[in-house]
């Protein structure tokens, strides 16, 4: 089973990937893929706490992800991968051809954002970034929990409104 | 992170209680822009006032304006937070050690809070509280079932959490390995997979009303109803369903 | 019904209401207590009760995650129990038209809490530069003001909810022509639906999480046979 969602979400774990996604979609393993975490031991240990005993997790920089992610997508349990940050994921996709879609889960406020959605805030570079994604082949929509309309980075940007 | 043990400042009681009362309000101008941030700040406000300089000093105010920033958690989990966020201003920590820290910190209490409350205490007082009413409770019985048995979890874990901050500090993720938060969920789920089987059928029965057993067509019609439901599980949201069903069913009983 | 009797009613479902988020989360909001409180205030504590019970079953989908949006059960369910209990004794269309309001007030009081948000959004954007010279003033101004928004919110849900669908609960309820009990089950199964699928949707992957079910249901029959 391929890993069931590649999203970007500055909180990284938190209930609504723990519960919001994990229980419903069964998930199995978390891949968090971020640099600075994956080198510092304090912050790996809460983000250990986070997940349920029945999950698992792995650390990894975007170097190391981009070399163990087919290890992970062909492991037959469902898993999810997380960045914190789109240039995260950008230099993921990059190393990585047989992802095809990524999940905006949230992107909060900071100066010089705008918002796109209740849980999307964006920078004019974060949203060329996103454009470059998807000009490169990958779906790009934002969905914050499993029940909400996933919507696409184009209706997202044209729209530019809260909703 | 290395965390140097330095003695526990003196917090009078007073800030203590005003802080976990405060804390019930952590939500109270939760926004999309900070989340709980400026509630964090707003219920941190009367023990920064110890900071040397006191009220409206310089360390005083850029704390203030630290702890407002963007911030989410767990409410019930949100005490973890604020006792350590206090326990690093008054120790004098590094700022932006302090910031990193409370970033990394929101989205464990987040998830541990969302599973052990949201998705297991709750259900399963209701559940309780469904058994109460199924077994012929009276409105008083089943109110107060509900409202002591719930809050006597609720407030003792934002007591606990505020406690556990305050005193661990920086070093509180420890903290969160405490089994009752590991594998609480857990526990309570298959508790409330007993009591589900036990309490649902005398409560619908209840529902359906004296005189009228629940009747074999109303059984069926819900198994085959959970059964799909729960196929559809991550896209499916019940009360929605709810909604469209009672809309149909109250438009055909107008118009017969 | 009148402003007059609303008002009241509007009261406790502003209360209610700012339990549901802001302050204090005893959950005093949820519908098991707040229906059965509405119904408390019109007379019938067991007409309340009733409609709490359906509520809750359904609200056990609802898991308030912060950011998402969500209904708020809190005012709906003093709207759903207040009309519930408002009706003559017997009439089978009570309980569903009565469901109905509530679930139509939990949509659109959950839409009234995304405004809300928002509105807090706007007034931190005006005081973000005070709040960031560390201004207590403007903190403690802001948290104060979300609050009282809040309950603004919550009493005029319930006030426009009473306003609107009161005569029309009325109105359907005195022409409805399905059969009482026929009426009641179309209720209990579809709330015992939505109960069932959340259920299994927070519960599915505990260990042997249906033998432990099928051990209440044992446990249940045996209540029942020895009744």
């Amino acid at each position: 089973m391929p890993i069931q969602l590649h999203r970007i979400d500055d909180r990284l774990v938190h209930g609504q990937v723990v519960v919001g996604w994990g229980q419903p979609l069964d998930i199995r393993f978390l891949i968090l893929v971020d640099d600075a975490v994956a080198s510092s031991d304090w912050e790996k240990d809460l983000y250990r706490m986070a997940v349920p005993p029945e999950m698992e997790i792995h650390f990894f920089d975007v170097a190391t992800a981009i070399r163990e992610h087919a290890r992970f997508a062909a492991d037959p349990r469902p898993g999810i991968l997380l960045t914190g940050d789109i240039d995260s994921m950008q230099r993921l996709v990059t190393g990585v051809t047989a992802i095809g879609s990524v999940n905006l889960g949230g992107i909060h406020h900071r100066a010089g954002r705008s918002q796109f959605r209740r849980y999307v805030y964006l920078t004019p570079d974060e949203e060329a970034a996103l454009h470059r994604l998807e000009a490169s082949g990958i779906e790009v929509t934002a969905q914050d929990v499993p029940a909400a309309r996933a919507v696409p980075l184009s209706e997202m940007l044209a729209e530019k409104e809260t909703r | 992170m290395t965390t140097a043990v330095k003695p526990m400042p003196r917090v009078p009681m007073l800030v203590k209680v005003t802080l976990y009362l405060r804390l019930l309000a952590v939500q109270g101008s939760w926004n999309y822009e900070s989340l709980m941030g400026t509630g964090i700040g707003f219920t941190m406000e009367p023990a920064l006032r110890l900071l040397p300089g006191g009220r409206g000093g310089a360390q005083y105010r850029s704390a203030l304006a630290r702890q407002s920033r963007y911030f989410n958690a767990h409410p019930y989990l949100a005490g973890i937070a604020v006792g350590a966020l206090v326990r690093a201003e008054l120790d004098g920590e590094d700022p932006a050690r302090i910031e990193r820290f409370r970033t990394a910190l929101a989205g464990p209490l987040g998830s541990v809070g969302d599973r052990l409350v949201w998705a297991s205490w709750l259900p399963f007082c209701s559940l309780i509280a469904l058994g109460v009413y199924g077994s012929g409770g009276s409105a008083f019985a089943v109110v107060g079932t509900f409202l002591l048995l719930y809050n006597a979890g609720h407030l003792l874990l934002r007591a606990w959490g505020l406690r556990l901050g305050f005193r661990r500090g920086l070093a509180v993720s420890s903290g969160l390995g405490n089994p009752v938060l590991r594998q609480g969920p857990q526990y309570i789920g298959s508790a409330a997979a007993l009591i589900a089987g036990t309490t649902l059928p005398m409560a619908l029965g209840r529902i359906v009303g004296p005189g009228r057993a629940v009747a074999g067509g109303v059984i069926v019609a819900s198994l085959i109803g959970i059964l799909v439901l729960a196929r559809f599980r991550e896209h499916a949201e019940g009360w929605r369903i709810a909604l469209g069903v009672m809309s149909l069913f109250v438009l055909y009983s107008v118009v017969r | 019904m009148s402003l007059l009797d609303a008002l009241p009613l509007a009261l406790l479902g502003a209360l209610l209401g700012l339990d549901v988020v802001s302050f204090p989360q005893a959950m005093v909001s949820r519908p098991i207590v707040a229906s059965t409180l509405a119904g408390a205030f019109i007379g019938n504590a067991g007409a309340g009760l009733l409609m709490g019970a359906v509520l809750e079953l359904i609200a056990l989908d609802t898991l308030p995650f912060g950011a998402s949006r969500y209904p708020e059960w809190g005012s709906a369910a003093v709207v759903g129990g207040a009309l519930n209990a408002m009706q003559e004794p017997g009439m089978g269309g009570a309980l569903p038209t009565s469901l109905l309001a509530a679930l139509l007030t939990a949509s659109v009081s959950g839409w009234s809490m995304v405004v809300l948000r928002k509105a807090i959004g706007s007034q931190l954007a005006g005081v973000r530069d005070d709040i960031e010279d560390g201004s207590r003033r403007a903190l403690v101004s802001l948290h104060l003001t979300g609050m009282s928004l809040d309950l603004l919110r919550g009493a005029l849900v319930t006030l426009t909810a009473m306003l609107i669908l009161g005569p029309l609960v009325h109105a359907i309820v005195a022409v409805w022509g399905t059969e009482a009990g026929l009426s009641r089950s179309v209720v209990v199964v579809s709330a015992s639906i939505v109960a069932g699928g959340a259920l299994w949707k927070v519960f599915h992957s505990v260990p042997r999480v249906l033998w432990f079910f099928v051990g209440g249901l044992v446990i249940s029959l045996g209540v029942m046979v020895l009744r």
